[in-house]
């Protein structure tokens, strides 16, 4: 239960405006949403910075990929197609990152598990048929069906978590 | 299932899966959905079925393999398509020992080679406009309804189909469903109407409802536009249940109402139950404007017939579905079905959707609700089609902080404020004025904090009002209700530009 610091109504968790009164509940709610005129006005590059990053991806850029519980991200320049997996002894294709050293057996990431393919300035994410299934920002995969990949996604393969930056 | 809709897709699977693939696809989404577990969730039996006859068309050798064999001759290059994105207001959350809420955004985006394609009309229309001539009408209204007629005349071209009934306590079909070839004769039939007489509804939306029928196609946008000033008494039921069969049929009606004495609950109720829209027109001289957009929108249409179909997991419950854009109106489920009408190729529709989380959650990654969105894509020959999005957040003790998504936020801070005035509403019906009081009063605050100020002044006159006569005018009523709605506008814009 939240308090509203306003009328002290009680709202559930999670609740973002008080249901009583209207009130944004947390202080950067409040704050957000207060100056709505001048929001509407400089919507454009608000939502963009803030819902869900750029989708272009430039020439020479570059991914970050931070792994939940891992001291080093991983850096890499994606080549037309960078398959992500887990190596394995008993199977012949190697993937282009091996997820091995973050867990990735117990965290159930398959084989060949999705692949980032790159196209003129845009990055897509495709599962690959994997054991467990890749979620985009929550959003379970269809099996080669492609999704846009943007700046500060959320990627889970199996249930290793990373996030996706553009550099 | 529809028969056009791929089971692959419907399953989650790839085209290559194997029948253990697919059996094994089968039973975990099968598991979710199973009407045993869920019980008093229509949607989790829409999509059941859906599942059920994806899975007897794959394990059944002959019909896999003719279904395979269409797939390869229809190339997909030329095939436009929707894209359904789902995203949360959180990603993460904690346990907690009571429930909690959380909140989707669905957002259904057109294909985006339709929209390079904007200036070529894609869809043709099959419209029907049912217009009150009743009494009320006489005057500069029916005037400028006649004008509004006429221009839509003019807009129109001779692939379109119009028909146009009017009527009062009974039903005239003016115009009998044509394509629009002889403009002149037309518009010379509609500046013959006269206003007399009473509302009856249902006789004009019956008439209209025979008139669109005969033309129905499924290259066509089916459309009813029924514009009225008053109210209907007693053939409430029996309209809804024409909007049902509409529905079925593919007819989209949407509402308009004019002036102050027309039922806003029943309009839009009807326009809810089949996608349409339903509008507040407050004065005689806005009527042009409205039914032109309405009609320039409904011409460029993507996908018509969208639906979305939501199935919380079991523990999990839908609250509310408000539809953000193109039209902010509340939404009421048909049959585990939110209609949603129209895709236009250059719109997106977005719906937000609010569901209360269980308490003492164990941790680890759960699903909360499958969504699918199908819709017949106009331009296709194969017009079916499906999104599917399987949404599911991670339960951890500790959740990285993160700030929900603007567009989520702006869109629930305007949505509270409709909702305050539905709750002044419903403390006035249930009889407590005093709590009517106080909740307008209340929005009064936050639309002066927001800049509202003329419609802050309106919700503190109805407040003042409110406390006087415990009633509130019949247009401010509709001026908050509409108003406040239409604040939703702005908010998902800003969802909209930052879309790829």
């Amino acid at each position: 239960m939240m308090s509203c610091p306003y009328c002290g109504y009680k709202n559930r968790e999670g609740v973002m405006f008080c249901e009583e009164c209207g009130q944004g509940l947390k202080a950067e709610v409040a704050n957000a949403v207060l100056p709505t005129r001048q929001l509407e006005t400089a919507s454009t590059n608000l939502a963009a910075r803030a819902t869900w990053g750029t989708a272009r991806f430039g020439q020479d850029a570059s991914i970050i990929i931070h792994i939940r519980d891992a001291t080093d991200p991983v850096v890499l320049q994606p080549a037309k197609k960078t398959v992500m997996g887990r190596a394995d002894a008993t199977s012949p294709q190697k993937p282009d990152l091996d997820l091995t050293p973050y867990g990735a057996l117990e965290k159930g990431v398959s084989r060949t598990h999705a692949a980032i393919y790159r196209s003129e300035d845009t990055l897509t994410l495709v599962d690959m048929g994997s054991a467990n299934g890749t979620h985009l920002n929550g959003q379970r995969l269809v099996p080669d069906q492609p999704r846009i990949l943007r700046d500060g996604d959320e990627i889970r393969l199996g249930k290793l978590v990373a996030h996706v930056y553009f550099k | 299932m529809a028969s056009g809709i791929d089971p692959y897709t419907t399953l989650g699977i790839a085209k290559d899966a194997t029948q253990d693939d697919i059996k094994a696809a089968y039973r975990r989404v099968a598991r979710r959905l199973h009407p045993d577990v869920n019980q008093n969730n229509p949607g989790a039996a829409a999509q059941f079925q859906d599942i059920t006859a994806a899975y007897e068309l794959l394990t059944d050798d002959d019909r896999k393999r003719n279904h395979d064999t269409q797939i390869v001759k229809r190339p997909t290059g030329e095939n436009y398509n929707f894209t359904l994105r789902v995203t949360p207001s959180k990603r993460a959350i904690m346990p907690l020992p009571e429930p909690q809420v959380i909140y989707l955004l669905a957002e259904i985006l057109p294909d985006p080679r339709a929209r390079d394609q904007e200036q070529k009309r894609e869809s043709r229309l099959n419209l029907t406009l049912v217009l009150d001539h009743s009494n009320s009408m006489n005057g500069t209204r029916l005037d400028k309804v006649k004008v509004a007629a006429h221009q839509i005349i003019d807009q129109m071209t001779g692939e379109d189909i119009l028909s146009i009934v009017s009527f009062n306590d009974r039903a005239e079909v003016i115009i009998p469903a044509t394509p629009v070839d002889n403009k002149h004769a037309l518009k010379a039939k509609v500046s013959m109407m006269n206003a007399a007489g009473g509302t009856e509804i249902f006789k004009g939306l019956s008439a209209g409802f025979e008139q669109n029928r005969r033309y129905l196609g499924p290259k066509l946008v089916n459309h009813i536009v029924l514009l009225t000033d008053g109210n209907t008494f007693g053939d409430h039921e029996s309209c809804i249940e024409l909007a049902r069969k509409a529905t079925e049929l593919g007819i989209c009606i949407s509402a308009m109402g004019l002036g102050q004495e027309w039922n806003d609950e029943f309009l839009d109720e009807l326009a809810s139950t089949t996608g349409g829209t339903s509008s507040y027109i407050n004065s005689a001289s806005a009527v042009i404007r409205f039914l032109n957009d309405h009609v320039r929108n409904l011409s460029n249409a993507f996908a018509e017939r969208v639906r979305l179909s939501i199935a919380p997991d079991p523990d999990v419950k839908l609250e509310s579905a408000f539809k953000l854009a193109p039209h902010p109106q509340p939404l009421t489920t048909n049959d585990g079905y939110l209609q949603l009408g129209s895709l236009q190729a250059n719109r997106l529709i977005s719906v937000l959707l609010q569901f209360q989380m269980p308490a003492n959650m164990t941790l680890g990654f759960r699903s909360i609700a499958r969504l699918v969105a199908a819709g017949d894509i106009l331009a296709n020959q194969q017009q079916q089609f499906q999104g599917l999005s399987d949404i599911s957040l991670e339960i951890i003790e500790q959740p990285p902080a993160e700030d929900p998504p603007i567009a989520i936020l702006d869109a629930l801070g305007k949505l509270t404020l409709y909702r305050m005035q539905e709750r002044a509403q419903e403390a006035l019906a249930s009889g407590d004025v005093r709590e009517a009081t106080r909740r307008l009063e209340n929005l009064a605050t936050r639309l002066l904090a927001i800049g509202e100020e003329d419609l802050a002044h309106q919700a503190r006159a109805e407040a003042r009002r409110v406390a006087h006569t415990s009633n509130l005018s019949d247009k401010g009523r509709k001026t908050l209700k509409y108003e406040t709605r239409f604040l939703l506008l702005g908010a998902s814009a800003s969802s909209e530009e930052s879309s790829p």
